[in-house]
């Protein structure tokens, strides 16, 4: 952020800017933690491809319970639970 | 207050309303996602993988308010 006089749109779209990117940065600390624990359970010398296709399999259905996840508390909230 | 300043107010209570309803999801994913995802994961869910979750995540806001129920009686 520089002087006072920035534009209104300028400052809204850098908000949302460093939103997006710290919501993903703590979604990839996130992920990576429970998937890592998840699939690599014995670390050995190299990566077996199982462990690395249990990864991609971990993130997947990572986003999809987000996913999930969000659809059902936005109507909880809807329902006026909070 | 100007129009523009007013206009940013409001753009900055949405973005805030955004990121604690994010929060609160990915609180409930992380949760969640735990307690019903015990094996390695599969290419689609189980279906008691998926009603686990969507289960999980209703209870733990109930349960929220239970506790919140509780902690204000203690108050009074």
């Amino acid at each position: 952020m520089s002087n006072g006089e920035q534009n209104p749109e300028a400052v809204m779209h850098q908000v949302k800017a460093e939103l997006a990117n710290a919501y993903a940065q703590e979604f990839f600390t996130t992920v990576r933690d429970k998937c890592f624990a998840k699939c690599v359970t014995k670390p050995s010398g190299s990566m077996s491809s199982g462990e690395s296709a249990c990864l991609e399999k971990c993130v997947d259905r990572y986003v999809e319970a987000t996913k999930m996840i969000s659809h059902v508390v936005l109507q909880a909230y809807q329902r006026g639970g909070q | 207050m100007s129009g523009h300043d007013a206009h940013l107010q409001q753009f900055l209570e949405e973005e805030k309303r955004k990121a604690v309803f994010n929060e609160v999801v990915a609180k409930l994913t992380e949760t969640c996602f735990e307690k019903c995802v015990t094996y390695a994961p599969g290419s689609k869910f189980s279906s008691s993988e998926s009603s686990c979750l969507t289960n999980c995540a209703l209870r733990y806001l109930e349960s929220g308010q239970v506790i919140l129920g509780r902690l204000q009686n203690m108050g009074q």
